[in-house]
This record gives C-alpha cells, structure tokens and sequence, in this order.
C-alpha cells in the first residue's frame, strides 16, 4: 500500500446517471473495491476516464450514504464532456478523496446559512444532506440557492423535497426568467435573498459556494447583516492537475486548494491578493 | 462508428499531406481508426460525406474560397493543416507585394488575364474564410501532434495544443540557446509542438508554427536588437511565417 | 576524510562505467556549456564546471514521465508506472545538492511521490565543490555555495588529488568496492576546510542582506511596481522554471497510441510564467496578468516555500539569470532591487 502510486485511480461504475438539464448530469458512483470513500462534505475526488485525462469533482452525496456516492458533472471541456457520453455500467477512475472539507464537528449547534450559486450547490448538498441526516445536532438550516434561469436549477425534486420540510428553509432565486419559463419565487442574483431572511449573527455560519465573480458580493452583503468574517465559510476553485499538493497549480498566493482547501474561513484567506 | 475523414489541398507545397503518409506503419492504424473517404495524394475515390475535413494550403483564388465553403458546410469540425493553412504560411510571404507583381514574377509575361485559375488575391489563412475548428500547426506539420490530434478527435476530445513558446520545449531538450552561438531565434513568442526542432538542431526558429496567443513582440524585438540585430532586420525575420499577425 | 589521486579517481569512474550496474552520469561539455549526461568514459568528466544548463532535477522529475499506462479495450485496466534506472551522478555542485534536498521534502510532502522518491533512493550522488563560478550565480551568499550533507560522496580538487568526504554508506560501499584511496590526515582535513571556507568569497555576485529576510522583504513588496515594470518585457517563455532546480511544477496529459487501443498518461514539465498555467475551462484565467505570473516566481522563492516548508526555495545558482533574454528574471538583481527600495 504504502508504495502505491499517489497518481494510480481506482475504479468505480457508474451505477446510475440523473440528468438535470442539457450539460449537467448527477452520476452515482460504486467503487469497485466496494471499500467505501469515506468523505468529508466537501472535499474532492479526482476522476479520470481513460484516455481523456482527468478532472476535480466535488462529493456532492453526504457521507452517510455509504454504498455508493455522487458527483454533479458540468460539461464543460473533455473530461466533463466525455463523462456525460458515459452510461451506466461504465467505469471511471477515482484518485482521492482528497483536501479539506467543511469541518461537521466544528459546525454543530450551530446555525448555517447555504449560499449556492449554480454549480456551487454540488459541493454544499453533501453537507445539507449531511446536516439533515443528522438534524439534532445542528442549529437552523437555511438554503438560499440561485441559478441563471429556471431551467438551470439543478437537484430540482431534492429542492422541492427541502422546501416542504419544516426543519429547514430554502429559499430560490434566478438572474432572470427568460420567455416561456415559469418561476414562482425571487428574481435577482443570490445576494438579492440575504437581507430578506433573518437570522442571528452571532450563532450562524454561512457557508458559501459558487462562481467566482459571486464571492465578493456575498460576502459583503453577509457582512452588512453583521456576519463575522471567521463566521464564513468558502469553497474555492482552481486548476488542478494533481490533487495532492505537488503539480503547483491551484496556488493561490502561498497555499494550496487541493491541500488547504477547497474549503477555507474566510478570515484565513481574506488577506491573500489572489484568493478572491 | 468511425469518424469519416477527408483530406483537401489548396496552395500549399502537399508536404503536411505528406506527413501523413508518412505516419507509415501507423497509416494502417489510422484507417483502423477513421475511415479516409477522401485523398487526393493517395487515392483515386472520393466522396463528399464526411464528418472530419483536413484542409492544407493557404487560400489564393475566389474559386478557392468557394470550395473552402462548399467543404465547410458539408464537415462537423474542420481542420486546418499545416502553416499555409494556419497562417498563410510561407505563401503569405507575398502579400507584402502588389498582386500586379506577383504574377508577373510568377508567371512572368504569360497571358493569364481572363483565366480563372490565374485569378489570385492576396494569399488567405483558411480562418480568412470559414471557420476552423482546430489547427495543426507547423511546416509542414510534426508527426506525433498529427497522431495526437487525430486520435483526440476519434476520442472525442479537444486536441491540446501548446500556447506557450519553443523555448519550453527547447529547454526540456537541455539545449544551448542558439542566441548564444549568435543565431537570432524566434523561439520566445512561436508556439510550440514541434519538440524544438530547429534549436535542437543548432538552428534558430523561424517560426514556421505561427505565434502563441499572447506573444510579447515588442519585448521579442528588444532581444532580437539586443543580440545584434537592426530593428528592420529583427522586423524582417518575422516576415517568413508570421507576415498576418505583423502586418496587423 | 579520504584521498584519491587523480588517476586513480579516472580508473575509479571507469569501473563505475564498466563494473556497476548503474548507469554513470557525469558532468560533460556542450558547446561552451556544460550538461549532466551519461558518461562514456571518466575522461568526458568535466569538474572544473562552472554551471550545467540542465539541474540534475531532470534524472528525478524527469521532463516527461509516464505515470501510468492504460489498456482502452478493457473496461478498467490501468497499470502505474515507474520507470527508475538507479543512477551514479558525478559532479553535483552543492547548490544542487540543496535544492534536491528541497525536492524531497516536497515530494514526501503528506502524500509520498513514489516516482520521485524511488528514482531518488536508487541513486548516488556524488558532489563536487565549485571550482569556477558562473559569472550569473550568487550562490555565495544565499548559503548554498558549500554543503555538510545530500551528497553520498564530496570531492574537493587539491591539485593532483582529491579530498573525499563520505556521506552515506552506499558512498563509502562504491568507494571501497571500486577505488583506490588513502585515508586524509589532519592537514588536508585543515586544507579542504580552508577552501571551503573561501568558496562563498569567490562569488562576484551577492545578496546584499541575509537571504533570512527574504520573506519579510518580498511580503511588504507585493504590490511593488517593479512587478509591473519588468514583466513588460516579459516573454512568458517559462525558461526561468524550466532551468531552476527547485522548480518542480508539472502537467498531466494523456496520450493515446494511434490504434486507440493504448495510452498513457505522462506529466511534463510546466511553469507558473506561461500563461495557461491557471487558466480552467470555463475560461477564466486566475493569473492573467504577465506581472503577476512574473511576481509568483520570486513569491515562491522567497516566501511561499519558506512559509510552507521553511526553506528558501533559490540556491542562487543563476541559471535562470543567464536563460532569460529579457534580463528580468534574476533573483538576485530583484531581491537586492527591492531591498534598496
Ligand atoms: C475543488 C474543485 C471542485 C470541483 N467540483 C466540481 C463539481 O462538483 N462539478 C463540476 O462539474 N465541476 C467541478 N469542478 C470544476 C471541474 O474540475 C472542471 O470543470 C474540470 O476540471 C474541467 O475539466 P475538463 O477536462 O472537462 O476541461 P478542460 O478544459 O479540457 O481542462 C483540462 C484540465 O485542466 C484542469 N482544469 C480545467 N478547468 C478546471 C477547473 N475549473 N478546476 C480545476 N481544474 C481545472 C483539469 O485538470 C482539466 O482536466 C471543481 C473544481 C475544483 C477545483
Ligand atoms: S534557442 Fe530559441 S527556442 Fe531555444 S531557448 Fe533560445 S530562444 Fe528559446
Ligand atoms: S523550431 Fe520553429 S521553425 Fe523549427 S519547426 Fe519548430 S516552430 Fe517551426
Ligand atoms: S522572466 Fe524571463 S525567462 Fe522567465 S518567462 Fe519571463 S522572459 Fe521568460
Ligand atoms: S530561482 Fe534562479 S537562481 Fe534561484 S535556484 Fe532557481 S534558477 Fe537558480
Ligand atoms: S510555482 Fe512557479 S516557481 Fe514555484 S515551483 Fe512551480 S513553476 Fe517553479
Ligand atoms: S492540484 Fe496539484 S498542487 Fe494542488
């Protein structure tokens, strides 16, 4: 074991593949060792498909759900594209799990606010289901999630099924709604909903994913509200070429994402010019 | 289901078409792999359903441009292959000439006005009239990036190739910078994939693969009139392969 | 402390040629350069070097490595690969020497490099002090101009002889196995100490403050605009990374034979200067700016290594000094640049 190489994937099948609009799709994954991948919420595996090369991908089921695990797939270049040529049965490589999740210990009792931004709600659905599987420790829960249009909402019958619980809220929202959609809730960019919840500074936790341009609006809006900085918590993206700490690519000043990350408070990072 | 390949040639010295006859052995492999539908260097039939084109040589005639279209709207990804087609190549070397002139150094006093396959303007990159998809690049093109490429489309993938200068490769290479045997190198802003060719054979790089995205001409002056050379002699060096971007 | 004559060192080479079953590399001349290449026979040894173009990084990260090979007509068939030739390395400068030592670290860093790691415990290294210095290294004054340890042999030319100091027993095992040697008495011990002690003074180029400083100075100059200044002319070539032995960031790819039937996946070399080494598939770019790719590099050198590890990641050997043709990239020439403010 301990002279493998940190580089060799481990195959796993795709067990069943849910598709939620024309470029993402959810694949539920079983390692063919059967060995289960033991993540944290948040932290990444690194998928290959032989051939084409491979790509960080975010946990995105809740460690609870131990059999198998999910990842939320945007095509977007080879890896993600060809991934979505796949079907069930197929196999991909997984190297990891790998980085540094959101910290569930730390977390309970308190209350946390999700903020998700399109693709950003992959990583935060392993810790809302996490959280849900284990209500009693944990404070309020409240979603806020935003997409571009309603045609984009990903893990939509799992939202539906979050806005009819009474243990938690969620709340939505679109950039806007083109002709022909229907949409029933907030129009406006996923800041838009922060000022209209109400929740206590002093006991809440906002943890934050989503595109890049996204960060710095939420986190002043959330500091507006009186959040602390060390009471946000993010998850960031970068290039990636290896997942573990060696290829030097998703630097951001001195730290590493794939080591120290994805997910950091806020107030560790605020003072790097690179991070946001 | 095998992608259904078809190689075309406009002006262009048919040396890129040669490399792929000369991936040899391997050209049985390719055709495991792609079914070539149409080729002029080497073979007889032809057929207009194809999936991939290949299209070498720069274009030079109206009657050209049209056939570029006609190719065009008959592929799914099209592919330009080799410098002439790329970037104009060495045949964009004229453009800095009136067409008057060329013609008559080319085809001295013979009468051409009238005929249509004399009709030329000035030399166009094939991206100068329709839409590429990928570039192979070089002149003529490198062997193993052809392989790389053509299995990257039958694999469905988007070829990767370099934005980043010769020098990264001529370094891996462990060269002596050719600067430093008083050669003048265009290394610094051409794109690489060639495996440094030229540098590791002691020559400066001409630039035959065209520039990186991004190149720093000005500062690839600085150098050129650094080691020596006038500034309309380090102009002149670019004029061979990247006569398009310098004239912008 | 041992002693070899000189022609006793040649016959020592060459049974290392001929006897061992490691490959010999040596320090050989390319044009009016040097380079570390396989040695044919001990009379191609040049180790009154100055430089090589290439660190010896490259027998260990090697500029393409294929990490694995896979097997497409199967479901999942993927082998890992670890192509190690154990390596006997004659002349490393100590500078080299230091920066290897950085490399392990990094490499058995959390998660164990065994490509890395493997190549590095198969081979011997067996160092020699500098005796010219390249006009461009400042290795003097960055600490790296001698070295106490990383080397498994330590030659020092004393005229018709060398002093050899022994590091490791698979140096001592080579030694006794193939050389004739006497033991050194105190005086040559004295005499090797002195030039050792001397070795720093010879460098022309120097730091002009104790590299120790460097994290503090580089992280009140992040906003400088000598960034902005000399990345003007910067070409983004990556030859600064790609010649700096502690340098060690890499791509992966894979590479598909024409059958389709096989592939590999290889990583090469890259570096944080060109301009794609950021950028994701969305398109953006976290490091657009040629300034600040320029401004990572010495970031790196000074600082963010040396908060991570605790190393300062230059041992000023100058070799991306003399391969940028713009002359932005020596850190010597920026650091002092920022010191004088
Ligand atoms: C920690 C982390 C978690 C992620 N989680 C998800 C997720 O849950 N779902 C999802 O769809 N995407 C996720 N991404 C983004 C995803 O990794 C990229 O979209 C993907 O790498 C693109 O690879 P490609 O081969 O399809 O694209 P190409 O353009 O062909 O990229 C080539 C290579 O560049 C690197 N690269 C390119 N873009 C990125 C990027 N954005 N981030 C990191 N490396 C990149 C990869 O090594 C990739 O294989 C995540 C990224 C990170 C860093
Ligand atoms: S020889 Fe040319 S390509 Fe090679 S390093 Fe020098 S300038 Fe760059
Ligand atoms: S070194 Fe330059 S001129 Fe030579 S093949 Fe490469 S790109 Fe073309
Ligand atoms: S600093 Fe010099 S060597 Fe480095 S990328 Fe820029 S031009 Fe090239
Ligand atoms: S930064 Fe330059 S001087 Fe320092 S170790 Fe690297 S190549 Fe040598
Ligand atoms: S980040 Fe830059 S300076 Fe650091 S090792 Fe990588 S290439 Fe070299
Ligand atoms: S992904 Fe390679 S160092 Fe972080």
């Amino acid at each position: 074991m301990s002279n493998e190489s940190i580089y060799l994937p481990r195959p796993a099948t795709i067990k069943n593949i849910t598709k939620f609009t024309e470029s993402e799709s959810l694949f539920e994954l079983v390692m063919d060792d059967n060995r289960p991948l033991n993540h944290q919420p948040g932290q990444f595996v690194e998928v290959s498909i032989m051939g084409i090369g491979e790509a960080p991908i975010s946990v995105s089921s809740s460690p609870t759900k131990k059999k198998s695990f999910e990842i939320c797939v945007r095509a977007v270049g080879n890896v993600t594209r060809a991934m979505h040529r796949l079907k069930i049965g197929d196999k991909v490589g997984i190297r990891g799990p790998f980085g540094k999740g959101f910290d569930t210990e730390f977390l309970k009792g308190k209350d946390i606010l999700f903020i998700a931004g399109g693709l950003g709600i992959a990583p935060l659905r392993s810790l809302i289901n996490y959280v849900l599987d284990h209500r009693a420790d944990y404070g309020r829960a409240i979603i806020l999630y935003g997409c571009k249009a309603p045609h984009e909402l990903l893990f939509r019958e799992e939202v539906i099924s979050w806005r009819k619980r009474k243990d938690i809220e969620c709340h939505l929202t679109v950039d806007k709604v083109p002709e022909g959609e229907h949409w029933d809730h907030n129009v406006g960019v996923v800041t838009t909903l922060i000022p209209k919840i109400d929740f206590n500074p002093s006991t809440t936790y906002a943890v934050v994913c989503g595109p890049p341009i996204m960060y710095r609006f939420v986190i002043r809006t959330l500091k507006e509200r009186g959040l602390a900085e060390d009471h946000i918590i993010l998850s960031l993206e970068r290039r990636m070429k290896c997942g573990v700490g060696k290829c030097g690519h998703c630097q951001i000043n001195g730290i590493y994402v794939c080591q120290d990350g994805p997910v950091f408070n806020y107030s560790e990072i605020k003072d790097l010019p690179e991070a946001l | 289901m095998k992608p259904k390949v078809a190689f075309f040639d406009f002006a262009s010295c048919e040396g890129c078409q040669l490399q792929v006859l000369n991936l040899e052995e391997s050209i049985i492999e390719l055709i495991e792999i792609v079914d070539v539908v149409s080729f002029r260097e080497a073979m007889k039939e032809h057929s207009d359903d194809y999936d991939i084109a290949f299209v070498e040589g720069s274009i030079a005639r109206p009657m050209d441009e049209e056939r570029l279209k006609k190719i065009r709207s008959k592929a799914k990804i099209l592919v330009a292959l080799g410098a002439c087609a790329c970037t104009g190549g060495i045949n964009a070397l004229r453009n800095q000439y009136s067409i008057e002139m060329v013609k008559k150094g080319v085809y001295g006093d013979a009468d051409i006005e009238n005929n249509p396959y004399f009709d030329v303007f000035h030399t166009k990159a094939v991206d100068e009239v329709v839409e590429v998809d990928y570039y192979v690049y070089g002149c003529p093109v490198d062997k193993d990036e052809l392989t790389k490429v053509i299995t990257s489309l039958a694999l469905g993938k988007r070829p990767e190739i370099p934005n980043y200068p010769v020098c990264v490769e001529c370094k891996k290479e462990g060269n002596v910078c050719v600067f430093e045997e008083g050669k003048f190198c265009l290394g610094p802003v051409t794109r690489a994939g060639c495996g440094a060719r030229c540098p590791s054979n002691n020559n400066a790089c001409e630039g035959c693969r065209g520039l990186v995205d991004n190149p720093n001409i000005n500062s690839e002056l600085e150098v050129l009139q650094k080691y020596g050379l006038t500034l309309e002699d380090a102009l002149e060096r670019f004029k061979m392969f990247c006569y398009r971007e310098m004239s912008k | 402390m041992k002693l070899i004559k000189k022609d006793e060192f040649l016959n020592f080479v060459d049974s290392l040629i001929k006897i061992d079953p490691r490959r010999v590399i040596g320090v050989k001349s390319k044009g009016n350069k040097f380079i570390f290449d396989t040695l044919n026979s001990a009379n191609e040894l040049r180790l009154d070097y100055d430089v090589t173009i290439l660190p010896p990084k490259k027998y260990f990260l090697p500029p393409t490595e294929t990490l694995l090979k896979y097997d497409l007509t199967d479901k999942f068939s993927v082998e890992a690969v670890n192509e190690v030739t154990p390596l006997i390395i004659i002349g490393v400068h100590p500078y080299d020497l230091i920066a290897l030592q950085q490399m392990d670290i990094v490499f058995r860093d959390t998660y164990q490099d065994h490509n890395y790691i493997r190549k590095r415990e198969e081979s011997i290294l067996i160092g020699v002090n500098i005796q010219n210095v390249s006009p461009y290294s400042f290795a003097g004054s960055m600490g790296t101009a001698t070295t106490e340890e990383g080397f498994d042999l330590m030659l020092t030319d004393l005229g018709d002889e060398y002093a050899i100091e022994i590091g490791s027993e698979k140096g001592e095992a080579i030694l006794n196995k193939y050389a004739k040697i006497a033991d050194a008495d105190g005086d040559t011990i004295n005499k090797v100490h002195d030039i050792k002690g001397k070795i720093a003074s010879k460098f022309k180029k120097q730091l002009n403050f104790p590299p120790e400083e460097l994290p503090k100075l580089l992280e009140e100059n992040y906003d400088n605009e000598l960034w902005e200044k000399n990345a003007q002319k910067c070409l983004s070539c990556g030859s600064c990374n790609l010649v700096c032995p502690t340098c060690y960031c890499f791509d992966v790819q894979d590479i598909v034979e024409l059958n389709l039937r096989r592939g590999k996946r290889v990583r090469t070399w890259d570096g944080c200067l060109l301009e794609d080494f950021a950028k994701v598939a969305t398109g953006e770019n976290f490091r657009e700016d040629r300034a600040a790719r320029y401004r990572h590099r010495f970031m790196r050198k000074g600082k963010y290594l040396y908060d991570r590890f605790g190393f300062i990641a230059c041992v000023g050997c100058g070799r991306c000094a003399s391969a940028c043709l713009p002359d932005i990239a020596d850190p010597c020439k920026v650091f002092n640049a920022l010191k004088e403010g």
